[in-house]
């Protein structure tokens, strides 16, 4: 049996849902910060990698890591139309843009052109010749308790919903 | 010395409304046990133009530096889905809340 791109899109859409249960599981936890932006890292990469493949097929999808700040703005104008018709408004795309990109570059293979070595997993070697550690690290560019971070997470169940049913 | 869990709410709920421009009203839900600081606070958030996804808490986690001492949970929903709310009660799962003071931006 040959598996198709609707197979790999629905796999990647239910990962995506796991990655989520994950993060909340790990903040009932109390653990660092690295882990919780780990999983949403991952769930928001998995969403993105379920939309992709549905329109591009599995095999030019499977290699990308980049493709979150890309392809969750456009997941969102997909879902919002969806939801009864409601519009996105210029607030809640800026918002979706800005963490799109913030949590694109806590993967270790996304570092903006070397300028970026923050990451959630990897230590890493920082401009003062410090190794960082991820557990240890304050990610002062993300506030994982930002408020925007809930029309983030619904966005990407709701996208990842549509796809697994 | 740490704060209430109410007075982080009321500081919760006005952080909140300075950064979404959609949220409308927020309720703390009930019951909320100041003894246990590990129990997080819940807020009950009406946004205008949030998904419709019915009762979803999000967690998040205490962040001290931040002001904020405890975990909290974010209820959000759509006005349309506030007004279905029967008796101010929220059901998620094994959880039942009330919805309990009103929160305010200022």
């Amino acid at each position: 049996m040959t598996a198709t791109d609707a197979d790999w899109a629905r796999a990647y859409a239910k990962q995506a849902l796991s990655d989520l249960r994950a993060r909340e599981a790990l903040i009932a936890a109390n653990v660092e910060k690295c882990h919780r932006l780990h999983f949403l890292q991952m769930a928001a990469e998995k969403i993105c990698k379920a939309s992709l493949v549905k329109t591009h097929g599995h095999d030019q999808v499977r290699r990308t890591h980049a493709c979150v700040q890309k392809q969750l703005p456009n997941i969102a104008r997909e879902v919002f139309s969806k939801n009864k018709g409601t519009k996105t408004q210029n607030w809640q795309m800026n918002s979706i843009r800005r963490f799109a990109r913030e949590i694109e570059l806590v993967a270790p293979a996304c570092d903006a052109a070397d300028t970026r070595e923050d990451n959630s997993e990897y230590p890493w070697l920082d401009a003062q010749g410090t190794v960082q550690t991820p557990c240890e690290y304050s990610f002062p560019d993300i506030n994982d308790g930002d408020k925007m971070i809930v029309q983030l997470i619904r966005l990407i169940r709701s996208a990842a919903e549509d796809i697994v049913r | 010395m740490r704060k209430t869990k109410l007075a982080t709410a009321k500081f919760l709920a006005k952080s909140h409304f300075k950064a979404d421009p959609g949220l409308r009203e927020v309720y703390l839900l009930e019951p909320v046990n100041e003894h246990d600081p590990n129990e997080p606070i819940k807020l009950l958030e009406v946004v205008k133009g949030t998904l419709e996804r019915g009762v979803e808490p999000i967690g998040f986690a205490a962040d001290p530096g931040r002001g904020i001492d405890y975990p909290f949970w974010i209820v959000e929903l759509s006005p349309k889905e506030y007004r279905g709310i029967r008796e101010k009660t929220l059901h998620f799962g094994e959880y039942v809340w009330t919805v309990g003071k009103q929160l305010v931006a200022r």
